[in-house]
């Protein structure tokens, strides 16, 4: 089965033979990217057929690992770990990834650098499949990080405007502030465990002294945070949209944004052995879904609504870990991969058609373009959480496992969340495909771009059948949804639709929205405002860090280095004492010792009169002293 | 047969001489010449890696005695800490050489000072005897000096006067501390091996750490040493930035692998709280302080303080993963930097300025040098995949393994690898992405010397960051080694 490392290495090969291409020799050769990842797609079915039917049976079908340094006494390695979870990882990521790349055939065709975009996207599915392959944390890490650049890159893809590049930068930094966690997270793994390895961290997780087992678990959690934007480091997502939207589609809404997740249900032994980063991990998930709700209710710009969607919906998915329901999590993700990309593919054929992201500029885009508001219709239904749509399934098996769990206040919130979906996918849909069009010159959008979402569309609208036979592939005992659940969760979501409805939909009696925001008053503005999330990090940490910078650079160069040239200034008057003291003491001295043998020499010469006579006086003189001496000495 | 070290190390010096004998006429030919001795340096370098044994210990050891009445000798080696930074000196030699390929002013000194300044950075990796270390390490500052000195920029006097004095006011402490371990009775010798081998009593042991200190960490340098490297880093022509950061810096860690540890292993313990202190602070001041800055050497001048700062922390940690960490940064760093020096320095032959404010837009102009440049960028931050992250990741495992470092500077350590991301990002942000600035509007691309010069940097940084034990697998056997005569001194 050594083709599993097929899947992500024939991406990644492509990128390195794109990379260092001309630019023209890339945007001609932009079909490999496509072809390495449709390859991907066909080994990832070959290897998800060979782990079914899955089950426990199932687990780690296939294994290996390669060492790629010794350090100590122990190795480091890249391994790849095929289990049910990693198999419908797989395709997710490459079905997922072959419908955006199709997609951008069209979509970035006339883009000038659409090869280095191909190349980016290629790479970014690498590292997706690396990370879902991954056998250990640490190669999961590597391939976290890897995403995190091909974010950065395609964000800023149009870097020429402001927006996108201050919207990479943002990504980058804001998901890095997770990645410490993670980081300290590994240091603490490898010096409890002495290894990286899934079997080796999960299987000892269970003995280790609980505030070792929280501390590693919130860590990871606060690392799955930033990545899967959750509040509150979820403010990179929104600014995210300033990238191409196919990219949007596939990175910020299906699969590197899912990957937070991802990690947490891989580590979950941890955070069982935690308890507490358990229930963190419920509050987290439960604040995001709400918040995030809140948010997409009342942006203008199409994409901004579906990305606080997203973080709303991923808030869903750690809320479902977070009370035990982590097959309904997963399958969450699963869902939402799908109708999220849809949606956001969606929304592209909207934006090249009607040349603006704000949907109070849109309106009546049904009319002319009916299959795009027939697919994107249908994403929205199934976001709304409408039966037999497949986010309905998914949502209901959350709704499920918090009720079962005990979880009675979170059950409750997160029905509110979905109500509040529900609201802001009507207000969504109605806005732009409904009332009179703004525009005249709308147009559908190429088949190329519709027969990727065609395909998503069917997905969505089947994959929930599958809900069972999902959790018994990850070794879960499958059921169908409980029905008082289902009706309660669809009450309020066809209520959410009606409201929404009620409010933008109708023909000509349209509610004065700026009346309901009058109302609404403070609330409004606190939501607007994104609940200042924004303000608090401008404020609190950018400004007072470019201030410490600020400060410290001055404190370096007039303290430090003033310090040092102190010390030499100091010296050279040091120098100069010593030199006024060499001129004025040492060498006057010397002057004066010569100028007084000078005098003595001349006030001897008065002695040396030649005569021998005066001569024998003196050496008498000294031989009577020098007996003296002796005697004086011998007594 | 010449014995292989010895030849690596005074080639050179020979190539010197041909390049200063040159008559004035033929003075640009001293180029050639350069650089044919410095690529067949690189050359018998490789051939003495492939003839490496990994986990062989100390290896090509040439022993003779040099003044039999001091106990002093010739004596060089090669194990696998030294290697991969004998290799760095190397490789940098040419690649220093080729970026001053049309240097102007009086091109036969240039070259000679570089060729001696290899002699000096070869010799301190490879001396095993105290008192050659000690004129290897000092052999340097003088080639140093007149390289900024003369081909320096506006402020080189200043500048070039200033890194001798500062790092020869570190030396002066390191001989101090040479003398006293000759003196001790434990002791009585220049042979830094047999010196690893004595065992010194505690007291003594803490004050010659002291002394060892202050000579290394002027050189590293550690914060607060470290104001002389900004400067000398502005005014340094590219080559001498690149020789600078990738070799000098590197003396210092070095010395505290080569020195301080095996010879002072109780004393290192005991300083341990204080060295990762320093490194920590290192580590966040530096980036703090890169992050302020307006001029792009500046930039990554203080982004040397605050990696540099990692290796620190990985030696002070005292475990195979922090000094495997810690020399594979001090190699990564070698060559991430060189190619951030190397790359403003092709920016600012072009656009006359280094000032960060003035140049944007760098990826539309010019794509081939902003790619390089945002690529050796996310080297440098620690991406993943690249050799950055390699040393860096293994340092903060390692102290955190480590029982002399308090978890909380590991903790603070990894913020630094955050605030690595925000410098790097924002300068890469104001640089290289956006709308070509009036600087930048009409300069070419790199020529193809330019862009040989840097693949094979890009290659080895993709290598490394990839395939860990490219490296690690000479380092980490003497590593272990090393550890182990700590622990039985």
């Amino acid at each position: 089965m050594a083709y599993v490392a097929l899947i992500p290495l024939l991406p990644a090969l492509a990128f390195a033979v794109l990379a260092p291409l001309s630019r023209r020799a890339r945007n001609r050769m932009r079909w490999l990217g496509v072809g390495a990842v449709g390859a991907s797609l066909a080994l990832s079915l070959v290897a998800f057929s060979s782990v079914w039917p899955g089950g426990q049976d199932a687990d780690a079908l296939y294994h290996a690992s390669w060492p790629i340094a010794q350090v100590g006494g122990a190795d480091l390695s890249l391994g790849l770990l095929l289990d049910p979870v990693s198999a419908v990882m797989l395709l997710v990521v490459t079905i997922v990834a072959v419908c955006v790349q199709l997609y951008s055939l069209a979509y970035m065709r006339d883009d000038d650098r659409v090869g280095w975009y191909f190349g980016v996207l290629t790479l970014f599915t690498a590292a997706m499949l690396a990370l879902v392959l991954a056998d250990n944390f640490f190669m999961l890490y590597m391939a976290w990080e890897v995403m995190g650049l091909c974010s950065y890159l395609l964000i800023g893809f149009w870097h020429e405007q402001e927006a996108p590049r201050r919207a990479s930068q943002k990504a980058f930094l804001t998901t890095r502030v997770g990645d410490v966690g993670f980081a300290i997270a590994l240091a603490i793994i490898y010096a409890t465990v002495g290894s990286f390895e899934f079997t080796a961290v999960l299987g000892a997780a269970g003995s280790w002294a609980p505030g070792v087992a929280t501390a590693i678990a919130l860590l990871l959690l606060f690392a799955a945070m930033g990545k899967s934007a959750q509040v509150p480091l979820h403010v990179w997502l929104p600014d995210a949209m300033a990238g191409p939207t196919p990219a949007s589609a596939l990175i910020h809404a299906a699969t590197m944004v899912a990957a937070g997740v991802y990690l947490v249900g891989r580590a979950l032994p941890i955070f069982e052995a935690s308890g507490v980063a358990l229930s963190v991990t419920m509050l987290v998930g439960t604040i995001t879904a709400l918040l995030g709700g809140l948010m997409a209710m009342v942006q203008h710009d199409i994409k901004k609504v579906l990305a606080y969607s997203t973080i709303s919906q991923l808030g869903y998915m750690f809320l479902a870990i977070g009370v035990g329901g982590a097959v309904a999590g997963t399958f969450h993700l699963v869902t939402h991969a799908f109708f999220k990309s849809l949606l956001f593919l969606g929304a592209g054929v909207i934006i090249h058609a009607s040349h603006t992201q704000d949907m109070r500029e849109m309106g009546g885009l049904g009319r002319h373009m009916r299959w795009t508001a027939v697919t994107f219709g249908i994403g929205a239904l199934a976001l709304a959480g409408v039966f037999p749509l497949s986010g309905f399934w998914s949502k209901d098996e959350i709704l499920d496992a918090a009720w079962n769990g005990g979880h009675y206040a979170v059950f409750f919130l997160a029905l509110a969340a979905a109500f509040v979906t529900a609201f802001y996918v009507a207000r969504l849909w109605f806005r732009v495909f409904a009332g009179p069009a703004q525009t005249d010159d709308l147009e559908e959008g190429p088949a190329t771009m519709l027969l990727p979402m065609t395909v998503l569309t069917v997905i969505t609208a089947t994959i929930g059948f599958a809900a069972p036979a999902f959790s018994s592939f990850l070794g879960h005992e499958g059921h169908w949804p409980d029905p008082l659940i289902a009706i309660s969760s669809s009450a309020v979501a066809f209520a959410g639709l009606g409201v929404g409805w009620w409010v933008y939909g109708r023909r000509d009696a349209a509610v004065d929205t700026n009346m309901l925001k009058e109302r609404a008053g403070l609330v409004y503005t606190v939501i607007e405002r994104k609940f200042y999330f924004d303000d608090i990090y401008e404020h609190l940490i950018i400004r007072p860090y470019i201030w410490a910078a600020e400060a410290l650079a001055r404190f370096d160069s007039e303290h430090v280095d003033g310090g040092v040239n102190g010390v030499a200034t100091a010296w050279c008057r040091v120098a100069e004492a010593a030199w006024w003291f060499d001129v004025n003491v040492v060498d006057r001295m010397v002057n004066e010792v010569a100028h007084a043998a000078r005098v003595a020499g001349s006030n001897m010469r008065r002695i040396q009169t030649g005569g021998v006579q005066v001569y024998q006086r003196y050496v008498l003189g000294a031989l009577v002293l020098f007996m003296l001496w002796i005697v004086v000495k011998g007594a | 047969m010449l014995p292989l070290l010895t030849t690596i190390v005074f080639l050179p010096l020979l190539g010197a001489a041909v390049t200063a004998l040159l008559p004035k006429g033929r003075a640009k030919s001293a180029r050639v010449v350069a650089l044919v001795v410095s690529l067949i340096d690189l050359a018998l370098v490789i051939i003495l890696a492939l003839r490496f044994d990994v986990g062989g210990g100390l290896q090509f050891i040439e022993r003779v005695q040099w003044i039999p009445e001091a106990n002093i000798q010739y004596f060089l080696g090669v194990d696998g800490i030294s290697l991969p930074l004998l290799f760095l000196a190397a490789l940098l030699l040419p690649i220093a050489i080729l970026a001053s390929w049309n240097i102007s002013e009086r091109p036969g000194f240039y070259f000679t000072m570089i060729l001696l300044l290899a002699v000096g950075m070869n010799g301190v990796f490879v001396a095993l005897d105290f008192v050659l270390f000690y004129v290897f390490w000092e052999l340097v500052l003088v080639p140093m000096y007149f390289l900024i000195a003369i081909w320096g920029g506006p402020n080189r006097q200043y500048a070039a006067i200033k890194f001798f004095l500062y790092t020869l006011f570190g030396s002066v402490f390191m001989l101090v501390g040479i003398l006293a371990l000759y003196l001790n009775p434990a002791g009585g010798t220049f042979d830094m091996m047999e010196l690893a081998n004595s065992s010194f009593p505690a007291g003594f042991q803490w004050w010659v750490f002291a002394a060892f200190f202050l000579g290394f960490a002027v050189k590293v340098p550690m914060f607060p040493f470290h104001t002389w490297l900004p400067d000398a880093h502005v005014e340094a022509p590219t080559a001498g930035s690149v020789l600078l950061a990738g070799i000098l810096l590197k003396m210092g860690t070095y010395g505290f692998v080569r020195v301080s540890l095996p010879i002072l292993p109780g004393a290192s313990a005991s300083w341990a709280w204080f060295i990762s202190l320093l490194a920590v602070i290192s580590i966040i001041y530096g980036a703090a302080v890169a992050f302020a800055q307006t001029d792009l050497k500046k930039l990554v001048a203080y982004s040397s303080v605050s990696h540099m700062g990692f290796v620190m922390l990985g030696i002070a940690s005292a475990t195979p993963e922090g000094l495997d960490g810690a020399v594979a940064i001090m190699f990564a760093h070698g060559i991430i930097t060189g190619m951030l020096f190397l790359l403003v320095g092709m920016v600012y032959e072009r656009t006359h300025t280094r000032m960060i404010a003035e140049i944007s837009g760098l990826s539309k102009q010019v794509p081939v040098a902003a790619g390089l440049l945002a690529f050796a960028s996310f080297a440098s931050l620690g991406l993943p995949g690249l050799a950055g992250f390699v040393g860096e990741f293994l340092s903060l495992v390692g102290a955190w393994r480590s029982p002399l470092i308090a978890p909380g500077y590991v903790v603070i350590a990894a913020v630094g690898v955050l605030l690595a991301a925000a410098y790097m990002l924002w300068m890469v942000q104001r640089t290289v992405l956006g709308v070509p600035s009036e600087a930048v509007s009409n300069i070419t691309d790199l020529t193809s010397r330019e862009v040989g010069i840097l693949i094979p940097l890009v290659v080895i940084t993709v290598v490394m960051g990839v395939y860990w034990s490219s490296i690690l697998a000479y380092v980490n056997p003497a590593v272990l080694t090393l550890l182990a005569s700590m622990g039985a001194a």
